[in-house]
C-alpha cells in the first residue's frame, strides 16, 4: 500500500463509521413517519410525543410533584440498564460470542438482589454496594456457565442462553409466586426504600427528584470497558479471538478460556443491568416475565457499532422510543408496541449497516 | 393415561418436527438458522389473520377454513425466511445476528399488527386473535387397536400434512440430485459452484422450503396449544426445534426420534403431575422440563456430532 492510498483509507473509515449508523437512524425515522401516515396520525406530533414522554420536550401539563426534569431523570433511570445490557452484548460479540441471554441474566440477578438484600433493613451505604456485588457475581456465574458449556461441551451459546432464559424465568417465577408474592399487584413484594438504587431529593417546591445511581455506574462502565478492550492485554485477547479464532489459536492464545472470560464479563455486565433495572427503575419483579430490554440491548449494541462509548448515544436514542412510548400512546392512541417495532426496524438497518461497513473495509 | 401421553406427546412432537425439518434444510445448505422462532411466529400470524377475515365469510366452520389458513401460514413463514436469506446471502450479514434480527422483528411486527387488526375488527386493541378449538379426527379402524391405536386417535388436522411433508423431505434431501447439491452447499460450496450450480440459488430455495415447513409448525402450535394467536407463541418452540435438530445430528430421521423424546417427556411429565395431584404452582416447574432436557441432551450430543462444514461461513463465489 502506498502512502497516498493509506491516507485515502484513513480518511474513508471514519466517515463510514459515522455515516452508516446515521443512515440507519434516518431510514428508521422514515419508516416511523410512514407507519404513522398509514394509520392516519400526524407523524410529527407523534414523534415529538416520544421526546415529551422522555423529558426532552415540554408536555402541555404535568401532575404535581413532577415536571420535565423528573421525567428526564426517569428517562436516565431506564437508560442505565439499557446501556449496561448493550455493553454486555458488545463484550460478547467482540469476543465472537453472541450473548442473547442478557434478559435471563438480568432476571436472575434482579431476583437474587431482591430476595437477599431487597427486604433487609441494611442502611443504603451498605446495601447499595452489596446489591451491585450480587448483580455482578450472579450475572458472571450464569454468563460463565454458558461460556463453559461452549468450552467443554461445544453447546452453541445462543441455544444454551435461550434455554437458560426460560429456565430462569420459570424458576424465579415459581419462587416469586409461592414465597415473595404481593397478592395485590401479583408480582414480587416491593423492595424496601433503603435498598433501592436511587437517591431521592424533595425540593422546596414539592418536586420529587429521583436520581438514578445506576446511570452513573453505567456511564463509568462504558468508559471502563472501552479502556479494557482497547488498552489492556486481556481486552486485546478478547478482540483477537473475536476477530479471527484460527489466527488467535495460531498465535498461541488459549482461545477457549478467553471465550469463557468474555462471557463472564458479559454476564457480569448483564447482571449489573438486572439489579439496576429491578431495584432502581422498578422495585418489583413480574413473575415469568423476561425483560424485553435484554433484547433491545442487542439493537443498541449493533447501532453503536460495537463501541462501548458509542453505545451511550445509541442507548440514549433507543430509550427515547421505549420510554416515550407510554406518553405517545396516551396522546395519539397508537399501541405502545410500536416502540418495539421501531427498535426492530432500527436493528434491521443497523445490522445491514454493519455488513456494509465490513465490506467497505474489505475492499479498501 | 398412556393414551393421553401418546396423544399429547405426538401433538407436541409433530409441529416441532416440521420446524426442525425446516431448520435442517437451511443448515444443510450452509445457512445458520436461528430465525425459526420468528419465522414460525410470523407464519402463525398470517394464518390467524386469514382465519379472522375468512371465518365470517365462509360457511362450514374451521374444518373448511383450516386449509387456506395452513396455506397462508406456510407462505407467511416463507416470506420471513426469505428476509433471513436476503440478509445472510445477499448482504452477508453475520448469520447468527441476522437470525436474531429476524426473530425480534417478527415478534414486534406481529404484536403491533395484531393490535392494529383487532382495532379494525372488533374496535378493541387486544393482543389476541381467537382461533377456537382446532379440528381433530379419529382414523377409522386403526384407532380401535388397543394401546397403539392412540397414535391414530384425536389427530389434529395438521398432523397428516406434516407426515406427508416429512416423507417428501426425506426423499428430496437424500434421494434426489437437488438434495445432493443442497447438502454439498453446506459442506463445500466451492465444489458446487465448480460443478456449474449456483450456490446462492440453491440456498434461496432451501430457505424457502424451510419457511414453508416452519410456518406450518408455527400455525400448528398457535392453533392447537393456545387456540389463539398471541405473544405466547414466542415460547421458544423455534429454539427447541434447533436443539432437536442438533441432537438429531442434522439428519431428518434421527431428528424425528429426538422430537418424539421431547414430546413424550413433556406429556409424560404433565400426566405425572396430574396423577400425583400436585398444586398448580408446580406447573411452572413442569413447563421447565423441555428446556432442562434440551440442555442435557445438548451436553451429550454437541461434542460428537458433525454440523455441516461450511455452516455459517461467509460465502462469495469469487473468493475462497
Amino acid at each position: 500500500m502506498t502512502g497516498q492510498e493509506k491516507e485515502k483509507r484513513s480518511f474513508r473509515i471514519p466517515s463510514s463509521r459515522f455515516l452508516i449508523p446515521l443512515g440507519s437512524v434516518v431510514l428508521t425515522f422514515a419508516v416511523l413517519i410512514l407507519i404513522f401516515v398509514l394509520i392516519g396520525r400526524n407523524p410529527f406530533t407523534a414523534i415529538y410525543s416520544f421526546f415529551q414522554g422522555s423529558g426532552l420536550g415540554l408536555k402541555p401539563s404535568y401532575v404535581k410533584s413532577s415536571n420535565m426534569l423528573t421525567d428526564f431523570l426517569s428517562y436516565l433511570g431506564i437508560m442505565a440498564p439499557m446501556l449496561l445490557g448493550s455493553l454486555a452484548v458488545v463484550v460478547g460479540l467482540r469476543g465472537g460470542l453472541f450473548n442473547i441471554g442478557v434478559s435471563g441474566q438480568m432476571l436472575l440477578s434482579g431476583f437474587l438482589g431482591t430476595i437477599l438484600v431487597g427486604y433487609s433493613t441494611l442502611p443504603p451505604v451498605l446495601a447499595m454496594p452489596l446489591i451491585f456485588l450480587i448483580g455482578l457475581a450472579s450475572g458472571a456465574v450464569l454468563g460463565g456457565l454458558i461460556g463453559w458449556l461452549k468450552y467443554r461441551f461445544n453447546v452453541h451459546e445462543v441455544v444454551s442462553s435461550i434455554m437458560f432464559n426460560y429456565i430462569v424465568s420459570f424458576l424465579t417465577g415459581y419462587f416469586i409466586k409461592t414465597k415473595y408474592v404481593d397478592p395485590i399487584i401479583r408480582s414480587s413484594k416491593q423492595v424496601l426504600p433503603n435498598a433501592r438504587l436511587n437517591v431521592t431529593l424533595v425540593t422546596q417546591a414539592g418536586l420529587k427528584l429521583v436520581i438514578p445511581i445506576g446511570f452513573f455506574i453505567a456511564l463509568a462502565m462504558a468508559f471502563l470497558i472501552r479502556f479494557y478492550l482497547d488498552r489492556t492485554a486481556g481486552g486485546f485477547e478478547i478482540r483477537m479471538v473475536g476477530f479471527n479464532r484460527e489466527g488467535a489459536a495460531y498465535a498461541g492464545l488459549p482461545i477457549r478460556s478467553v471465550m469463557v472470560k468474555s462471557m463472564v464479563i458479559s454476564g457480569a455486565l448483564a447482571g449489573l443491568a438486572g439489579v439496576v433495572y429491578y431495584m432502581g427503575y422498578y422495585s418489583t419483579i413480574v413473575p415469568k416475565d423476561l425483560p424485553a430490554l435484554g433484547f433491545d440491548a442487542i439493537a443498541v449494541a449493533l447501532l453503536g457499532n460495537l463501541g462501548p462509548v458509542s453505545c451511550i448515544f445509541s442507548s440514549a436514542l433507543i430509550t427515547i422510543f421505549q420510554k416515550g412510548a407510554v406518553y405517545m400512546s396516551s396522546t395519539t392512541g397508537v399501541v405502545r408496541e410500536i416502540a418495539s417495532l421501531v427498535t426492530g426496524v432500527l436493528l434491521l438497518f443497523s445490522s445491514l449497516g454493519v455488513s456494509v461497513r465490513e465490506r467497505t473495509h474489505h475492499y479498501d | 393415561m398412556i393414551d393421553r401421553i401418546i396423544i399429547d406427546g405426538l401433538a407436541f412432537a409433530l409441529p416441532l418436527f416440521a420446524m426442525a425439518i425446516g431448520g435442517i434444510f437451511s443448515e444443510k445448505s450452509g445457512i445458520t438458522m436461528l430465525a425459526l422462532e420468528g419465522i414460525q411466529g410470523f407464519g402463525a400470524f398470517c394464518g390467524a389473520l386469514v382465519f379472522a377475515y375468512l371465518s365470517p365469510l365462509v360457511a362450514g366452520g374451521p374444518r373448511v377454513i383450516v386449509y387456506p389458513v395452513i396455506l397462508a401460514a406456510m407462505l407467511g413463514g416463507m416470506l420471513f425466511s426469505l428476509l433471513h436469506a436476503f440478509m445472510s446471502i445477499r448482504f452477508r450479514v453475520n448469520q447468527v445476528v441476522s437470525g436474531v434480527v429476524v426473530n425480534i422483528l417478527a415478534m414486534s411486527l406481529t404484536i403491533f399488527l395484531t393490535g392494529l387488526v383487532n382495532e379494525g375488527l372488533t374496535g378493541e386493541a387486544s393482543n389476541k386473535i381467537w382461533l377456537g378449538a382446532a379440528p381433530r379426527f379419529n382414523v377409522p379402524g386403526l384407532s380401535s387397536i388397543p394401546v397403539l391405536g392412540a397414535v391414530f386417535r384425536e389427530v389434529y388436522i395438521f398432523s397428516p400434512f406434516i407426515i406427508v411433508f416429512a416423507v417428501i423431505s426425506v426423499v428430496l434431501l437424500y434421494r434426489t440430485r437437488f438434495g445432493l447439491r443442497l447438502r454439498a452447499c453446506g459442506e463445500n460450496p466451492q465444489s458446487v459452484e465448480a460443478a456449474g450450480v449456483s450456490v446462492k440459488q440453491t440456498r434461496y430455495i432451501a430457505l424457502m422450503l424451510c419457511g414453508l415447513l416452519t410456518g406450518l409448525g408455527g400455525m400448528n402450535f398457535a392453533y392447537t396449544f393456545s387456540a389463539n394467536f398471541s405473544p405466547t407463541i414466542y415460547m421458544g418452540y423455534g429454539y427447541l426445534a434447533i436443539a432437536a435438530l442438533i441432537c438429531g445430528n442434522w439428519d431428518i430421521r434421527n431428528t424425528f426420534l429426538t422430537c418424539l423424546i421431547f414430546g413424550f417427556a413433556r406429556s409424560g411429565g404433565y400426566q405425572l403431575i396430574l396423577k400425583l395431584g400436585m398444586s398448580s404452582d408446580l406447573s411452572d416447574l413442569f413447563l421447565m422440563i423441555p428446556y432442562v432436557l434440551t440442555l442435557l441432551l445438548l451436553l451429550f450430543f454437541s461434542r460428537h456430532n458433525h454440523p455441516p462444514s461450511a455452516l455459517g461461513a461467509d460465502y462469495e463465489y469469487d473468493r475462497r
